[in-house]
């Protein structure tokens, strides 16, 4: 079925809705469709103002319609530039909001949770609610927690410490390195929104770094109090002015905005090399100077929702359901009253289709930008983002945002109240038009986060330029998958390199039993062990445990296995037991010397030099020129491929065992620490039942 | 620290005189016997239009269970004027958004739109009533989708048992003994007579309640609900006779098994007056107590000081006929799941003996208002607690004075509620174990 409902013309819609309502019996035609009436105006409701002495600004939207109040305070600075010190921001703010310099941070929490209320606090700001009736005291305790916060060296140490394994884990994340080399590469890394947070800048953080932050940004003057909900001005200006009147002017922080980079001379692909990687990550952006001021804001608004809004989006209906080459595709087109702000379209799509997803995607962008919209699309798109925005209406934050939003961008009172008049008024013309403004097919950076090896080869057959970059946008060289072997060299020489490095053809021999414990944490406190045995008589068993609970076993003993997983226990196919036998050998190098191995090439792992083996079809293992010894392997699965690193290499029995194995899972990469290797002892066939 | 304590005891003394506003709203029947109600809110443009159906998981034949959640995705099939597939689309299309839910008591539908598409959401919802499209491959697709359903929410989910474990355990003769999703062999057996039938029988106007909120002018509001759903044929009335179950005298203990889990589970379930009473009011307050929060008595011992759990949970599941009260824990390690029912009781004792402190009484009053508070803080949830208190409650002013009757629940009426319906010899005890390999 056709969707029948066009967009009537005001008039219409409205004299519909009188026949309605003055014929006492109107036949109504359910076969389709009724036309909706009149766009509803929107009213928001006007704050009311004053300031304080201190530079406070202070925005009261009376509302009775429920006993219950919200605070939300925002220090609106300039964005700040943090260079070597970038995170002393966020460490900050997490200090925030846990007690005052009167009140302990037990007392202080208990006391919220008392009444029933919330707050929160940020670097920029804080945000409490209550009931109405403890609206004094829940000012009284967000005002504390800003003047006169308690700010502990412990809590700094302590938000030090997640933020620094926050960073850890997410060391090879591809999405937050694109994040990072994206906004690099856009803005500069000089520009707040550019510069970027690292292991060392946040190291060079000191406790006293964290304080003097808050003491030179954390201030009335560019600040606003925005009050909602069931509170009398009168009153809650009062309450204000006694709580927050004390609050002190900063000496005056007069920081300037730096411009940002240029757009690129001519569209270029900026690569970052994550080896292993599944997925690339790509990024479709330039930097536009778009502010909500702008008479074509609204129209902007239009054009991203078609072209990537959402599954109904250009982008979306070509990269995923036409193609598949993805999950998801979208697109956003940013604004900023310091005119730095992006368009962006992105996509995580297979390694394989890396290169046809930049076509695809480049190809979208051109054709809003030069085959004008099918107005049914405009209609829809319309429709979609007036009933989010009515929708949004309800919610008081949304009120707060808007009466904000005014006074810091600079938008004309009624800029809320037209705001879907205008949405409306967008045309076909204005979506072309916008979209050749802003969407800079001939100036964009396709920021491209992937698996050099697999996909450079088909991106440099697209033709565009592609410029290297490492993971923290520094300019590179393209990375080299090409090194050289000598010729002499083949794949029973590099594992009888590894048996002689880790003891000897000898020693391994003598080898009935290994047992490995080991253990990582999971998140800081959480650990998470690993117990492996494997024997000589082709028996092999591996299990995880999660405080105290098996989260995966898998058992092989000869000829049958199984794996026991969140409880529900499948017998292994013979396919699997058959991939699988080689390695149940407590050194299954010993067996690939039999056969089944090749020397593929020598790679780069993470900087050093390795003979890449693949066993089978699925797996491919490093070993280390310099040293022999295994330093990485790789399994390729349907459901992606899984990385394991080995280092750290100590002697038990004589045998040079890697007393830290790291595996990759997802972006993710957890550390497994040996606490004990047990060769010959602690194994019993029992195991393998 | 002094200073606080002062102004911890001075807010003790805030008297209740701030009361929350009042939800208004307008209420008419239409011929068939459909009940409406109206509230008007014009603070956003914004229109709920939504249909509670009395009928639910209890209802219908025993060898048909799951009927009513069937339906509730049957009927967005279509319907004589709505092409298969297009109900869906019509609403995003049009700025809204919608969706549905089945218990063992109701079946509830609703959408919200911009406040100018309200007759739009009137005229879907009247198709929905007036002449759904039921056939044979609607059955046969939803069939595929309610079992992918089942298997996901139930039978692959770690507890997705539970609920069923305590139905068949706590209730011998009512139909709350019977799984609210059904049995998949019942629905593949039932036929097309049938359905139609089922839907004949409960989907009549004077079985459900229509509710319009948000931004709407009542007299254009009433007059288009006349015109859209004067069309539909009433239907007999429905009469429900459930058996009802005796009281249980002796604890009751039995096993369940997950496949889906690791960590064993205890179940304490006990059967109770139903939602409407003063007492399942009381019970709501106890189960508060217990678990609500991290500082309530059971989080607090059980998790932050003991250790001995990986989570805790005291729940009041409102229902028409008998509320089920349960206890539920997780143990940590090596605790035994005796261990951890003794610590549970232990706080439940103490609840039967003496008085609850007036710091948590005052705690308890401040939670359940925010509760209230909140919960009236959309015009979603508005229009949901509207149908609910009209078809099971019986009284749509509890959306005024539910809080009301809260604040009169004394600190003796917990205590005595404890005593009398809280007690090891009125229970089920379930332990819910990791299936075993061989099982």
């Amino acid at each position: 079925m056709k969707i029948l409902y066009k967009m009537k013309t005001k008039l219409t819609a409205f004299l519909a809705l009188l026949l309605i309502t003055f014929s006492a019996n109107a036949q109504i035609d359910r076969s389709t469709m009724p036309v909706a009436g009149p766009e509803p105006e929107i009213s928001i409701e006007k704050p009311q103002e004053f300031q304080l002495k201190n530079g406070l600004k202070v925005l009261v939207v009376e509302n009775h319609k429920l006993p219950r109040v919200s605070y939300s305070l925002r220090i609106d600075n300039k964005p700040i530039a943090t260079a070597d010190k970038a995170g002393v921001e966020s460490l900050i703010g997490s200090m925030l909001g846990n007690g005052t310099t009167e009140i302990s941070k037990d007392e202080f929490n208990e006391e919220i949770d008392f009444l029933g209320a919330s707050l929160n606090f940020g670097f920029s700001g804080g945000f409490a609610s209550s009931l109405s009736k403890y609206s004094d005291r829940i000012l009284e305790l967000m005002a504390g927690a800003a003047i006169n916060p308690l700010l502990t060296k412990e809590e700094f140490e302590k938000e030090k410490t997640i933020l620094l394994e926050n960073i850890k884990s997410n060391e090879k994340n591809p999405d937050v390195i694109a994040g990072r080399v994206g906004s690099a590469l856009s803005y500069g890394t000089k520009h707040p929104y550019g510069e970027f947070t690292t292991k060392e800048t946040v190291e060079n953080v000191t406790y006293g770094d964290a304080v003097s932050f808050y003491e030179k940004y954390f201030n009335p003057d560019n600040a606003y109090l925005v009050v909602i909900g069931d509170v009398d001005f009168k009153t809650v200006k009062k309450q204000i002015e006694k709580h927050f009147g004390d609050w002190t002017k900063s000496v005056g922080v007069n920081t300037s905005v730096p411009e940002p980079n240029e757009n690129v001379q001519y569209t270029q692909i900026n690569f970052v090399d994550v080896p292993d990687a599944t997925q690339s990550n790509l990024s479709i952006t330039n930097n536009v100077d778009l502010k909500m001021n702008d008479k074509d804001y609204h129209a902007a608004l239009i054009t991203n929702n078609i072209l990537g809004g959402g599954g109904e989006g250009y982008l979306f209906k070509n990269l995923r359901e036409d193609k598949g080459y993805t999950y998801g595709a979208y697109s956003s087109l940013g604004t900023d009253r310091y005119g730095a702000s992006r368009f962006n379209a992105s996509a995580k799509v297979r390694n394989a289709v890396t290169d046809s997803a930049v076509v695809e995607a480049l190809k979208e962008i051109n054709r809003i930008k030069t085959e004008p919209v099918d107005p049914q699309t405009l209609s829809d798109a319309k429709a979609k983002y007036i009933g989010n925005f009515v929708m949004a209406l309800e919610r008081p934050e949304t009120i707060a945002n808007y009466a904000l939003n005014i006074k810091i961008n600079d938008l004309p009172e009624d800029f809320y109240s037209t705001y879907l008049q205008k949405i409306k008024d967008v045309s076909v013309e204005d979506v072309q038009r916008v979209a050749n403004k802003h969407l800079k097919t001939d100036n964009a950076r396709i920021v491209v986060v992937g698996n050099g090896d697999e996909v450079l080869e088909n991106l440099e057959k697209t033709g565009i330029p592609i410029k290297y970059y490492d993971k923290y946008a520094a300019p590179t060289e393209k990375p080299n998958y090409e090194i050289e072997m000598s010729a002499d060299i083949d794949v029973a020489k590099v594992l009888n390199a590894y048996i002689e490095k880790i003891g000897g053809k000898e020693k391994l021999s003598n080898v009935t039993s290994v047992n490995i414990m080991a253990e990582a944490e999971l998140q800081p406190g959480m650990m998470m062990n690993l117990e492996m045995k494997k024997t000589n008589k082709n028996q092999f068993s591996q299990e995880v445990t999660a405080m105290g609970q098996s989260v995966m076993k898998t058992v092989i003993d000869g000829e049958s296995g199984y794996v026991v997983m969140q409880g529900q226990k499948s017998d292994m196919s013979e396919d699997d037991l058959k991939k699988s036998s080689a390695e149940t050998s407590p050194f299954p190098e010993v067996n690939y010397l039999n056969g089944g191995a090749t020397l593929e090439k020598i790679e780069d792992v993470d900087g050093e030099k390795a003979y890449k083996v693949n066993v089978g079809n699925d797996t491919s293992i490093y070993y280390s020129v310099d040293t022999g010894l295994k330093i990485k392997e790789v399994k390729t699965t349907p459901m992606g491929s899984q990385s394991t690193f080995y280092t750290d290499y100590k002697e038990v029995a004589g045998i040079m065992f890697p007393f830290k194995i790291s595996q990759t899972v997802g972006p993710r990469k957890f550390d497994f620490m040996v606490k004990e290797v047990k060769v010959n002892e602690g194994v019993t066939d029992a195991d393998f039942d | 620290m002094k200073k606080c304590l002062f102004t911890l005891a001075l807010l003790m003394l805030v008297s209740y005189n701030a009361t929350a506003q009042k939800v208004e709203f307008k209420e008419f029947d239409l011929d068939n016997g459909l009940h409406v109600i109206m509230h008007q809110d014009n603070t956003a443009p914004l229109v709920v239009t939504s249909v509670m159906y009395d009928v639910g998981g209890k209802d219908g034949d025993r060898e048909r269970t799951g009927f009513a959640h069937f339906f509730e995705h049957l009927l967005f099939e279509g319907s004589e004027n709505i092409e298969r597939g297009e109900f869906m689309k019509i609403i995003p299309a049009n700025g809204g958004r919608f969706n549905a839910n089945t218990s063992q008591d109701r079946t509830y539908y609703y959408e919200i739109f911009p406040s100018n598409k309200l007759e739009l959401g009137l005229w879907l919802e009247s198709e929905r009533m007036l002449h759904p499209v039921i056939d044979q491959v609607g059955v046969d697709t939803q069939n595929e989708v309610v079992k992918e359903e089942k298997r996901q929410s139930y039978e692959n989910r770690p507890y997705g048992g539970l609920l069923k474990a305590i139905g068949e355990n706590l209730f011998k003769v009512h139909p709350y003994k019977d799984e609210n999703i059904g049995k998949m062999e019942h629905l593949d057996a039932a036929t097309l007579e049938e359905f139609n039938a089922y839907f004949e029988k409960y989907y009549v106007p004077n079985n459900a309640v229509l509710i319009v909120a948000g931004d709407i002018d009542y007299d254009k509001t009433e007059k288009m609900v006349r015109d859209y759903f004067s069309a539909v044929k009433k239907g007999p009335e429905v009469v429900r006779n459930f058996p009802k179950e005796t009281p249980i005298t002796e604890t009751i203990k039995a096993t369940a098994y997950d496949k889906n889990i690791q960590v064993p589970a205890i179940v304490a379930a006990y059967r109770l007056p139903g939602q409407a009473t003063r007492d399942a009011h009381v019970l709501d307050m106890i189960a508060t107590y217990l678990s609500g929060g991290k500082s309530s008595v059971l989080y607090k011992k059980l998790i932050d000081e003991q250790k001995q759990a990986l989570t805790v949970q005291a729940v009041n599941l409102g229902q028409v006929d008998y509320n089920v009260f349960a206890l539920f824990a997780l143990p940590l390690g090596d605790v035994s799941l005796e261990t951890l029912l003794a610590e549970m009781d232990e706080e439940i004792v103490k609840l039967q003996n003496e008085l609850i402190s007036e710091r948590d009484y005052q705690k308890l009053q401040n939670q359940f208002e925010n509760q209230f508070v909140n919960s009236n803080s959309s015009v979603e949830g508005i229009a949901s607690s509207l149908a609910t208190y009209y078809l099971l409650y019986g009284d749509v002013d509890i959306i005024n004075n539910q809080l009301e009757t809260y604040r009169s629940i004394t600190r003796e009426e917990i205590q005595a509620a404890a005593k009398k319906y809280l007690s090891p010899n009125q229970r089920v005890e379930i332990e819910y174990l990791p299936t075993k390999d061989e099982q």
